[in-house]
């Protein structure tokens, strides 16, 4: 049996800032497309997080092979209001004729809510789009802003249908928030650290998109560190003699220690919050390994999209 | 400007001795924690240092044992330090965005229109959701407490955002914003209805507002149009406002500070706000990577897995195993660090190592203030 991978066609992937978002973006979206499904990775931030993991310098508006049955595509919001009026009106030349015109800046960050609106109408726009008959792709991932701009991204939709009660903006508007609210449709897959700080923020966010009625996918929790043996109080004397049998000096053994106890600490810390967050949240999780890079390339993604893939949660 | 410039601090204590430092990075690398250290230093060194955040999670509140952080500055009570509290003052407040634009119209224009404004439906979203809104009222606030003259250094923590640093060429925006064609047209009221006008005007620009008029239906037209009516007079002293800013920013006694984690993307975003400050002439203060896994090698642990092979003690097996992890993730970190950030300019570079553990206390602020001393 291929894996779900997520219960919606849409999955909007989102986390306190530095949990590792985007890598997990990328991994589920390459989970995805190796379980045959043909998947857009999409990135609505302009912070080009995709491109280097699949070993590309830029990827933009133009749908990019990443990798066999993946397309990753960054979406700007001037491009995306050039692209809906094209779309919408027809008109062909506007591109050209709006180019270097203050209108576009003026429109997407002065109309509330119209930059979120056209970011989200963008993932509309590919989750509804078909080639001969059958839609053009099984999943979409979004590289979603974090956890704090979140509502504000999610709820656009409903902001501009209040703001605007007719035209072809409130249509569209409409059109997204059918989408958003429809958990067959999108949902939210959240991504949190095992840290107190970052698993409080997913509680926080999980119980806003519940208030807002936008379901909510598996949560993800990137970065588990390898479990740490009991070594009591005092890990200098548990490993002294065996390290002083090898021929250890005293800077090695303290070095040692010190390891050992910074990870110790780091791992009782990462019980207590994973403990905290299956308290605080019911949900099915599945869990990343803290992988010791500062850098995730292709090699790492393989690895945590085959693990993604394998997990219960998804 | 370049001569107005100071060289680099030397070090941190150094770097506390200006009035204004602003702290820049992305989310979630411990900007907050690092601005809160920053004023902590300086308020034991003996100075009187606010810290002003803008974090909506209330960390601050919690490190700094405030029930609330509000739009006011509040110093923090000698309870929040433990029994050790520091020779200066230690102060801290958290920016209200909505509050600091409506403070800012009521010190601007009369009661009435500050009235109008307010009842506006389009200011009501755009006080707190307009982009580039939360940059300059952070630097609103910033010329306040700078105005106020009752701290000798002001710390004052940015919008984790790329944009964050927009405010410094905000002067130019919002002269293009505010004296812009579009919304010279926007203020001609027969605009909508007099085609006569229309046609005198470029193509471009009929098109242009014609579709924005289709796109965003004309009762949000009409509502952004009484909008920027109601500020009509107040957009000079936007502007005046902004260039003096500015002028404070590019200061001899101010200084930004970049602050990372040692993570590719992060380190790549701690690069292009080195980089943009340098274009608009900031003076970047320091960059400083937190959470760093600053493993130092020893005599015998050069090759920790053949030592590992040696030995049948399990606990020792399992220790050499996760030094040599933690060794090698330091050396990759440390490499990565100087590829990305080698040459960047002559600010010093600090690094606070992964306390594995959160800081949310006063003491874990020492630590982290103390690390950066060190560093």
């Amino acid at each position: 049996m291929t894996p779900r991978l997520t219960g919606s066609r849409v999955a909007v992937v989102s986390g306190k800032g530095g949990v590792g978002k985007t890598t997990v973006a990328a991994a589920l979206a390459l989970a995805s497309s190796r379980s045959g499904k043909r998947t857009l990775l999409m990135e609505v931030e302009g912070r080009q997080g995709i491109a280097p993991v699949f070993g590309h310098h830029a990827i933009g508006y133009q749908e990019h092979r990443l990798a066999p049955n993946l397309l990753g595509v960054s979406v700007e919001p001037d491009d995306a209001l050039v692209d809906y009026l094209q779309l919408f009106y027809g008109i062909r030349r506007i591109g050209r004729v709006l180019a270097g015109t203050k209108a576009i800046e003026f429109a997407t960050n002065t109309a509330p809510g119209l930059r979120d609106i056209l970011l989200i109408g963008k993932a509309k726009e590919a989750e509804r789009r078909r080639e001969e008959g059958a839609y053009t792709f099984d999943h979409i991932v979004i590289d979603a802003p974090p956890t704090g701009r979140l509502p504000r991204f999610l709820g656009a939709p409903r902001a501009i249908a209040d703001l605007v009660s007719g035209g072809p903006i409130r249509q569209q508007a409409q059109g997204v928030l059918d989408m958003v609210h429809d958990p067959k449709r999108l949902q939210v897959v959240l991504v949190a650290q095992p840290e107190d700080m970052p698993v409080r923020e997913t509680e926080e966010a999980a119980e806003n998109l519940r208030k807002m009625e936008i379901a909510l996918g598996p949560v993800v929790v990137n970065g588990i560190w390898p479990e740490a043996p009991d070594l009591g109080g005092d890990p200098a004397s548990a490993l002294g003699s065996a390290a002083a049998r090898l021929g250890l000096g005293e800077e090695a053994i303290a070095r040692l220690s010190a390891v050992a106890a910074a990870h110790a600490r780091r791992v009782a810390h990462q019980r207590e919050a994973v403990a905290g967050l299956r308290r605080g949240i019911d949900l099915p999780m599945a869990t990343l390994p803290f992988l010791f890079t500062p850098q995730i390339a292709r090699a790492e993604l393989e690895e945590l999209a085959s693990i993604l893939a394998g997990s219960e949660a998804f | 400007m370049p001569s107005r410039r100071q060289p680099p601090p030397r070090s941190l204590d150094d770097l506390l001795r200006r009035h204004v430092i602003v702290c820049t990075g992305s989310g979630g690398v411990g900007k907050t924690t690092t601005s809160a250290a920053l004023a902590l230093r300086a308020a034991d060194a003996g100075q009187r240092a606010i810290v002003c955040t803008i974090d909506p999670a209330r960390r601050l509140a919690q490190s700094l044992g405030l029930d609330e952080l509000d739009n006011s500055p509040r110093q923090v009570p000698d309870s929040a330090f433990g029994g050790d509290p520091p020779r200066g003052e230690l102060w801290a407040m958290m920016l209200d965005m909505k509050t600091t634009f409506d403070d800012m119209i009521l010190d601007l224009t009369t009661p009435e229109r500050a009235r109008a404004i307010f009842e506006n439906p389009f200011y009501k979203h755009v006080s707190s959701t307009l982009a580039g809104t939360q940059e300059y009222m952070a630097m609103e606030k910033l010329w306040e407490l700078h105005e106020e003259g009752r701290w000798e250094l002001i710390v004052i923590d940015t919008p984790p955002t790329r944009s964050a640093l927009d405010f410094l060429d905000a002067p130019r925006r919002l002269t293009d914003f505010l004296e812009g064609r579009l919304l010279k047209l926007l203020l001609w009221p027969t605009i909508a209805a007099g085609r006569g006008y229309l046609r005198a005007l470029s193509f471009g620009t009929q098109v242009m507002l014609k579709t924005v008029t289709r796109v965003t239906g004309s009762e949000l037209f009409a509502d952004v149009a009484s909008f920027f009516a109601a500020f009509e007079g107040m957009y000079g002293s936007f502007k005046a406002r902004a260039e003096r800013v500015k002028e404070l920013l590019v200061a001899p006694r101010t200084a930004f500070v970049v602050v990372a984690t040692p993570h590719e993307a992060m380190l790549r975003e701690a690069r292009y706000f080195a980089e943009r400050l340098a274009e608009e002439h900031a003076p970047l203060g320091a960059v400083i990577v937190n959470r760093a896994h600053s493993v130092p090698s020893a005599p015998g642990l050069e090759d920790p897995l053949a030592t590992e092979a040696r030995t049948s003690d399990p606990a020792l097996a399992w220790a050499l195993r996760t030094y040599a992890s933690w060794r090698e993730l330091s050396l990759r970190e440390d490499s990565l660090v100087c590829s990305v950030l080698g040459d960047i300019g002559r600010a010093p570079l600090w690094r606070v190592p992964d306390f594995a553990e959160e800081v949310h206390d006063i003491p874990a602020l020492r630590r982290v203030a103390e690390a950066l001393a060190g560093s």
